[in-house]
């Protein structure tokens, strides 16, 4: 007996040593850094931007053939470390799955996550996540072949519907089918999920319609070419995607944030990569103080115009020459002349009845 | 001795003319006719499949991401690093084939047998499958550097094999230590100008990940086997705590544990980079594996063995060394291999952590723009399917030939 009360003693000794040990490393490591100290601050001292991001999402995130990104978050990675480093090509790139992207972004493996995530409330509350400004609005769609006559999403009664697991598209997917029977067929990637499809194993193929119309456009036409496929008018999920950051640094989510904006605003401004050097002597000091430009004010004094963000003065001319304005990003990894082939629709300026409006820098 | 050898009679090797052979193998009954026609049948369609595959693909996807399959994001500034890694292993095995031959013909000499030496043709013959994945690649390449890598290491393997026969004998004797400097140098080579091998990928890093692996795992399992059987109660508890916990958990989950778990336990500059994490989680994983494999071999040594050795005053080590092991181990060859080869391709695992292997570049060449969404997973999947067919059956007929060598199962 007296053996027992020994060893259980001793058990709980350890135990108790254990989760105190656990306690402090995860208080030091929870937020990846010193306490104290940003990440604004950490990111500069590394002198490296840790970007999550996807490596298999077309026009979002992929490898080229020499094994290094592209694509329209890979963009944003760059800007953030042109607005914070000064350096668009001091980003270490994470590639991240879909389970692993927050655990990450919590444990400080990376700065910020840019890989197609969706904002939604329970991921904004119980992932330790901050959500900021979206970058791109995507909604899911439903995909069928023109030759059946569907036009309805109701009409796929009975129907098998192909969709990718582990994705709030799934989720999205029993939400609008309530009521309705039908049979999900779920694949891990997009390539198994084309051959099921092809093979005619579902009549209907749900996904962000960002992603369909890529499948659409290059659709072999060996199987019947992008007029085979029909992508349904409805939209039947708010698919807000942008950049994630970890809760409890908010210098850091701001500076993210910002980097966003003045890329929406650089084309509100109609500032591009090519054409930033004439805005040198503009007279608009809107600009002026956008750019980081010199103001002079009617006693004479010159000031740039510093907002207080932690940012360069100049970090927006910087993302500018570094990645260009949002149409230049959106142009160029997603728009109407790249293989996904996108319009702007939601996307577009306030001003050309999109959503994307950025707060006055002033 | 001699006159059984006399009395038996010897099987005289009767050649027939092709039209005799097939009367008799394949139409010998209505039964074997029969199934002769259905499965030529088969094979003759598969043989139509495949050709017309090869001549309707577009291999482009190949071509263009040849090197993303070969070793992942390497800086491609740095491409002759691994290119010299090659060459040097080609020396390296060379070096080694040729030192293990010389060694093995002064036995021979020493014990007055007689001693065949391997010509081309036969090691043509013994490492065709790996020969020809080396000529598809070559046929996939756009640039002249591949052949140049190809034909230097042939010849470097070549020079290290001459090395290793011509040298004279004590120089042999120190083969292990040439040979482990050579791997140095090759590690020292592809890690140079601070790339380390986190920044590995593609079938590089599967050859790697199952290389190390085997490597490291193997020692820790003998180890813990030894252990599981030790007369210590702590060693033996400790032995089976290990392999019992490691053997009820799946190896994707030490992976996504590495990855994800370890992030919340150490400051961030004390993180291992992903392949050393995914690397630790192989060994680990394995060594429980082995472990049991050994434990096998252990148990089929008969206890006589053991007390033989007693009897003769052999230490406890020097049983274990000397008696045990030479024989447990060689009872183990099949199993040893099976799990080599599962080894290899749960390499492909590293897939869900986010690493570029040979299958992660599959992937991602098929997200590319200009090879999106046109189902080229058709010839990307067969590409990697035959990297892994190469490998899996070039150690499963190595290891028979071992297994014929030792003669395992024979005596």
């Amino acid at each position: 007996m007296r053996r027992l009360t020994l060893s259980i003693s001793v058990l709980a000794l350890v135990v108790a040593a254990c989760t105190q040990a656990a306690d402090q490393t995860t208080t030091t490591a929870a937020g990846g850094q010193p306490s104290g100290q940003g990440l604004l601050a950490t990111v500069q001292d590394r002198g490296t931007l840790l970007c999550g991001v996807n490596d298999a999402v077309p026009g979002f995130g992929f490898r080229n053939p020499d094994g290094t990104f592209s694509g329209f978050d890979i963009d944003y990675c760059k800007a953030v470390a042109a607005a914070v480093l000064g350096d668009a090509d001091a980003v270490e790139y994470v590639p991240l799955t879909a389970q692993q992207r927050f655990t990450a972004l919590q444990s400080g493996e990376i700065d910020v996550l840019i890989r197609n995530t969706t904002w939604t409330a329970s991921r904004d509350g119980g992932e330790g996540a901050t959500f900021l400004h979206t970058t791109f609005y995507d909604g899911q769609g439903m995909m069928v072949r023109a030759d059946s006559g569907i036009t309805t999403i109701e009409e796929l009664e009975g129907s098998a519907i192909c969709v990718l697991s582990g994705t709030t598209t799934e989720l999205n997917l029993a939400t609008r089918m309530a009521g309705i029977d039908y049979t999900p067929l779920t694949f891990e990637d997009n390539e198994t999920l084309q051959s099921a499809f092809v093979a005619g194993q579902c009549e209907g193929w749900t996904s962000d319609k960002s992603q369909l119309a890529g499948v659409r456009s290059n659709f072999p036409e060996a199987e019947g070419g992008p007029e085979s496929l029909v992508i349904l008018e409805e939209t039947f999920s708010k698919e807000p995607l942008g950049p994630v950051v970890r809760d409890g640094d908010s210098q850091w989510a701001q500076v993210v944030d910002w980097v966003v904006l003045a890329t929406i605003q650089a084309e509100e401004f109609g500032i591009t990569s090519q054409n930033i050097d004439t805005f040198a002597d503009t007279d608009d000091n809107a600009i002026r103080r956008f750019l980081g430009l010199e103001i002079t004010d009617d006693e004479g004094n010159t000031t740039v115009f510093d907002p207080g963000l932690g940012l360069p003065t100049d970090f927006a001319s910087r993302v500018i020459r570094a990645v260009g304005n949002y149409a230049e990003i959106y142009d160029r990894n997603v728009g109407p002349n790249t293989p996904l082939g996108l319009e702007r629709g939601l996307n577009a300026l306030w001003t050309d009845g999109g959503l994307l409006y950025a707060p006055p820098y002033r | 001795m001699a006159e059984l050898t006399e009395t038996r009679s010897i099987p005289v090797a009767v050649r027939l003319r092709p039209v005799e052979w097939a009367r008799r193998h394949l139409f010998g009954t209505w039964y074997d006719a029969a199934l002769t026609v259905v499965f030529g049948g088969l094979f003759v369609y598969g043989a139509v499949w495949l050709i017309g595959f090869l001549i309707r693909s577009d291999f482009e996807i190949l071509r263009v991401n040849l090197a993303l399959f070969m070793v992942g994001a390497y800086p491609r500034a740095e491409l002759w690093r691994p290119a010299a890694a090659t060459v040097i292993v080609a020396a390296l095995i060379g070096y080694v084939a040729g030192s293990a031959s010389a060694a093995a013909q002064a036995r021979a000499e020493e014990a007055g047998l007689p001693f065949h030496r391997a010509r081309p043709k036969e090691v043509v013959a013994r490492f065709w499958p790996v020969l020809a994945f080396i000529g598809v690649v070559l046929l996939l390449t756009s640039t002249p550097t591949p052949w140049l890598v190809v034909v230097s290491a042939l010849i470097a393997g070549v020079v290290g094999y001459l090395a290793g026969r011509g040298q004279p004998a004590p120089v042999r004797r120190f083969a292990w230590v040439w040979s482990v400097g050579l791997v140095v140098v090759a590690y020292l080579v592809l890690t140079g100008s601070g790339i380390g091998w986190d920044r590995w990928g593609g079938f590089h890093l599967n050859l790697f990940l199952t290389v190390a692996g085997i490597g490291l795992a193997f020692p820790f399992g003998l180890i813990l086997a030894l252990g599981r059987r030790s007369s210590l109660p702590a060693v033996r508890a400790v032995s089976i705590t290990y392999i019992e916990f490691i053997r009820g958990v799946p190896l994707i989950t030490l992976l996504l544990m590495g990855i994800f778990a370890l992030g919340f336990f150490l400051p961030q500059q004390l993180r291992p980079g992903d392949v050393t994490r995914v690397l630790v989680a192989i060994v680990l994983f394995e060594a429980a594996y082995v472990a049991e494999v050994v434990r096998g071999g252990l148990q089929a040594v008969p206890r006589g063995q053991v007390e033989a050795a007693q009897a003769l005053g052999l230490s406890p080590w020097k049983t274990t060394r000397l008696i045990v092991l030479p024989q447990a181990l060689r009872a183990t060859i099949p199993a040893m291999v099976g799990q080599f080869i599962s080894l290899f391709k749960d390499t492909t695992l590293v897939v869900v952590v986010g690493l570029i292997d040979i299958l992660g570049a599959s992937q991602a060449a098929n997200s590319q723009p200009e090879f999106l969404a046109q189902g080229l997973h058709e010839v990307t999947l067969p590409f990697v399917g035959l990297a892994f067919w190469v490998g899996s059956y070039t150690m499963s007929r190595e290891a028979r030939r071992l297994e014929k060598r030792l003669g395992v199962g024979e005596r």
